[in-house]
């Protein structure tokens, strides 16, 4: 039952996000375009510390971190 | 009534509203600023002094410049031709609120003796001066001021700014917002500091909150013999919002007091004013600091209403061309643009208070000065 | 009006503005890369991730403060300087500014405090939620100001009311969503996030340099640089639809940024690199053109013309004359409220700006006294007037734009070497970063630069001339505003600088082997650079 009512909820805010794409698509698509852009970049630099955390550890193990 | 009118009233009621919310925040930090040098003897003091407000100030400071955006959106012709005709004070007043914001970020980052007793001298100055000039604008106000009109509505100024700052009715008005900021401030010290900056803010605002009931006091005397404003002609508070062609206006010795024999409520204004202002020195003298504030606030609530009712409608008026006197009816927006900016406020405004309440909240607690001395975040 | 006294306030504004846009990208983008540092710390749990955001965040702090000490001045001048634009505008402009102080700088300055302060009184979730408000606001804050500018550069929204003399608001949404608006907020934020990224970048090459705070630099360079190279991506792109969005809108500016004297013919029409503009003979010195480049460049078309500066200078003519009329019947309209008047009024409307600029050369600017005789002189002048300063234009966006492109390069060697551990190696990159970190603030000026120089003469373009605009101030007046700001104004650039390079030298303190435990009492006050906020 929790389940089912977390998968509604993250289908609503699924729902939510599409119908807010669309209009802002639309009306605002370069604000739009920062909204999606600005969660991009933040998350890409963030992946990178993540991944250099990773590089580390591997190094640390002996094995070649690679890229 | 029409809607217009409405809407214009209660832009009237917003614009005091905010007038109050700066007095009191931004007053408030001012008041510190000003006491800093006396309540702290020391470094450590100071420094301490500084960080009750320290995680506040930048929001206070925000009373301010929302001041000048919501004068300029609700008020646009107001906020053009009082900027304009107050030129040196208003740049005076400028320069002493660009020097706080760089204080307190510089002053504790550099031990050196001479570079801290500089900014605490720029505290001082960048806390009395602004509030000395807040109130003496109220002052220069009540007494109408030297402008006119040309055909595109540009605005002319007809006297020198000398008499802005040299005019002793403005002089009260601001040493009684000064009194205002210091009994608000050292209520705040109170609050969150601990002996020795404790008795000493405990000593100043209480002081203050008399001398401010004194000087109020003496200003409602004096307003009796200060030139009003009324109109003559017919007046149409749904009227297109603009300067050139009002109604007639006269100028009448003790103007201001009609709309207080019209309307004998008002008289709740100017006596919660005096009682708050006695009550807060009774309260902060009973070490009561919180209650202090409150008092201290509707201190602001009765003295900047009682000035707002008594030139109602006049925000501006003009003593060489009264006809030209900016007013609630004159000198606002479009429809659209009042009720944009009543939707965005509605919703904003009540936001603010919550956040800001949450903050303090967050952050309460007394500052005493080992902590501060040995955090290196702190100003 | 006294030309002394417009051109001394369009001197102090431009001053003040340029002053205040050195600090104001910084913020921009420090904010949301102190956010994605805190948000490592937050999903990693590593110190080290929390010693960035605080040390990052210190260096943020000073920046912080002198851009919000500046920014009051901004909002201040438009009535103390410009009483008139505040009237005739003051009913669309001062919207957004109120909204920005609403929105936005009370969420960003009420938050800031407790993202320095709140350390230990909030969970860590709860801290990062606030450091992401700091970023949102201060971004919002962007968002409003550049509405509020994008109306000046593109107004919509607004009619002119001939009853009250000023532009009013009809469409709140057509301000916000104006297109001009929309470019132009994407184009600053995301150059203030290359600007952020630049200086993280920058400082952490000067630690790998002298090899320093090795554990400390190289992450920050990683964060920095990858946050970078899609950010300086994405300022060029917007930097493209802005180039777009003028051409549509903004003919005069566009063709003065290009330096185009005569009307293109497609689909051959050469880019010019290079040029030496004239502005006096209206022509290009040692051109270097680059043929069937100009077309799909800003107009992203072969086929359409980018009409030129002298056939721009012919139309100004036609809709001088119009104006003149314009002015002229809203004149006679506003001293006997005469219905015929306001028809004709109604009749030229659009081109009533033209009349205004057509006012400052008309025998004592009295539209009343011009003849068969003068107008044509009047009429030549002011369509000359029309026309920005080529020079500065041309030379403004060819700069900004060569730097928009250094940053892409520069990031994208920086993310490649650091991806691959190799940055060390590579000494030449560290110091190319380590000097770069001015580039970006002298681009955003460049930029500025364009965008409100190429305006001219216009404050609102088409609608207000600039001359019109300022207070009618005395030259003594000035004279003594312009001394203080100077004086103030240097004094805290000294300030600044001298912080900034004091604790971009000292760097973070390294934290010994044992980590402090979150919230830890006085045992953490021995390491100064670290130490935990510590109330009770």
């Amino acid at each position: 039952m929790t389940r089912l009512l977390q998968l509604i909820g993250l289908a609503a805010v699924l729902a939510l996000s599409l119908l807010f794409a669309v209009v802002a698509g639309d009306y605002a698509p370069w604000y739009f375009a920062w909204i999606v852009g600005t969660v991009m970049i933040v998350l890409i630099a963030t992946c990178g510390a993540v991944l250099f955390e990773t590089q580390e550890t591997s190094r640390a193990d002996g094995r070649d971190a690679g890229f | 009534m029409e809607l217009y009118a409405i809407l214009k009233l209660i832009w009237a009621g917003l614009l005091g509203i905010l007038l109050i919310g700066l007095g009191v925040m931004m007053g408030m930090d001012m008041g510190v600023g000003t006491l800093l040098r006396f309540v702290g003897r020391n470094d450590g003091e100071r420094r301490t002094a500084l960080n009750i407000i320290g995680p506040h100030w930048e929001g206070n400071q925000v009373w301010f410049i929302l001041g000048g955006g919501a004068i300029f959106a609700a008020f646009p012709t107001l906020y053009a031709t009082s900027f304009s005709t107050f030129y040196v004070v208003m740049i005076l007043l400028l320069f002493s609120m660009i020097m706080r914001p760089v204080a307190f970020e510089y002053r504790s980052k550099v031990p050196g003796n001479t570079w801290r007793e500089t900014w605490d001298w720029a505290f001082l100055v960048s806390g009395a001066l602004p509030m000395i000039i807040y109130g003496a604008a109220f002052g220069n106000v009540l007494q109408g001021v030297g402008f006119h009109f040309d055909w595109t509505a540009q605005y002319h100024q007809d006297e020198s700014f000398i008499w802005y700052l040299l005019n002793p009715f403005a002089i009260l008005c601001g040493l009684l917002s000064l009194a205002l900021s210091i009994q608000q401030g050292g209520a705040m010290l109170m609050l969150r500091g601990v002996k020795p900056i404790y008795s000493r803010a405990r000593t100043y605002a209480s002081a203050a909150g008399l001398i401010a009931a004194v000087l109020f006091v003496l200003g409602g005397v004096w307003i009796q013999f200060i030139r009003g404003f009324v109109f003559t002609g017919t007046v149409n508070p749904a009227m297109e919002s603009t300067p050139l062609g009002g109604p007639a206006v006269a100028m009448q010795t003790g103007a201001w007091m009609h709309n207080f024999h019209a309307m004998p409520i008002l008289w709740v204004l100017p006596i919660l004013g005096v009682a708050s202002m006695v009550l807060t020195s009774v309260a902060l003298r009973a070490n009561k600091p919180g209650l202090g504030w409150w008092l201290g606030a509707l201190s602001w609530v009765g003295t900047i209403g009682t000035a707002g009712v008594a030139m109602f409608p006049f925000l501006m008026p003009s003593t060489t061309n009264p006809a030209q006197s900016l007013t609630v009816w004159n000198a606002t927006s479009s429809n659209y643009t009042l009720i944009c900016m009543l939707i965005v406020a509605g919703i904003f405004v009540p936001l603010i208070i919550c956040y800001t309440a949450w903050c303090f909240s967050v952050m309460r607690g007394k500052v005493r000065v080992e902590d501060v001395v040995h955090d290196e975040h702190s100003y | 009006m006294d030309h002394g006294v417009v051109d001394l306030s369009r001197l102090q504004f431009a001053l003040t503005a340029l002053y205040h846009f050195q600090f104001v990208p910084l913020t921009l983008g420090m904010t949301f890369l102190l956010a994605a540092m805190e948000t490592v710390y937050v999903i990693t749990g590593k110190q080290i991730y929390k010693d960035m955001t605080q040390f990052w965040g210190k260096l943020f702090g000073i920046n912080f403060a002198i851009g919000v000490a500046t920014g009051l001045t901004m909002e201040f001048e438009f009535g103390t300087n410009w009483s008139m634009y505040s009237h005739f505008m003051g009913d669309v402009f001062g919207a957004p500014l109120a909204i920005e102080g609403m929105m936005a700088f009370f969420l960003e300055s009420t938050f800031v405090g407790l993202m320095f302060f709140g350390w230990n009184r909030l969970s860590r979730g709860g801290h990062l939620a606030v450091t992401y408000l700091v970023a949102l606001g201060s971004n919002l804050s962007a968002l409003w100001i550049l509405v509020a500018n994008g109306f000046m550069q593109d107004p919509v929204g607004a009619t002119f009311n001939p009853d009250t003399m000023r532009m009013e608001f009809t469409n709140f949404a057509a301000l916000v969503f104006s297109e001009d608006a929309q470019a132009k907020f994407v184009h600053t934020s995301i150059a203030g996030f290359v600007t952020g990224a630049m200086f993280v970048m920058g400082i952490s090459a000067y630690y790998m340099l002298r090899k320093q705070h090795r554990e400390f630099a190289a992450r920050s360079f990683r964060m920095a640089a990858l946050f970078g190279v899609i950010s300086s991506l994405a300022v060029v792109t917007l930097g493209d639809a802005l180039g777009r969005l003028d051409y549509l809108v903004q003919p005069t500016k566009l063709a003065a940024m290009e330096g185009i004297w005569h009307t293109t013919t497609p689909p051959s029409a050469p880019w010019t690199a290079f040029a030496i503009p004239d502005d006096v003979a209206q022509k290009n010195y040692a051109e270097i053109n680059i043929p069937y480049v100009l077309g799909p460049l800003v107009a992203h078309s072969f086929t359409t013309a980018v009409p030129g500066i002298i056939d721009l200078e012919q139309k100004a003519k036609v809709d001088t004359v119009n104006g003149i009329k314009a002015v002229m019947a809203l004149h006679q309209y506003s001293e006997d409220k005469d219905p015929a008047a306001l028809a004709t009024f109604r009749q030229y409307e659009q081109t009533m700006g033209y009349g205004f600029l057509a006012q400052r050369y008309a025998p004592d600017q009295d539209l009343s006294k011009l003849t068969a005789d003068n107008l044509p002189a009047v009429l030549d002048r002011t369509a000359r007037e029309t026309i920005p300063n080529v020079f500065v234009e041309f030379w403004g966006f060819r700069l900004m734009v060569a730097c928009g492109f250094a940053f892409v390069v520069v990031f994208a060697l920086g993310a490649y070497y650091s991806l691959r551990n190799k940055l060390e190696t590579q000494r030449w990159l560290l110091r190319a970063s380590m000097w770069a970190i001015p580039l970006p603030i002298i681009a955003c000026e460049y930029g500025w630069i364009v965008a409100e120089n190429g305006r001219q003469p216009w404050t609102v373009y088409g609608w207000l001339p600039t001359y019109m605009s300022a207070s009618s101030h005395t030259v003594g007046y000035m004279i003594f505003s312009l001394i203080g700001f100077v004086l103030l104004y240097s004094a805290f650039i000294a300030a600044e600088l001298y912080l900034m390079f004091k604790f971009a030298r000292l760097g973070p303190t390294e934290h010994a082997a044992p980590k402090p435990v979150e919230g830890a009492g006085p045992a953490t006050f021995s390491r100064p650079g670290y130490a935990e906020k510590s109330w009770q």
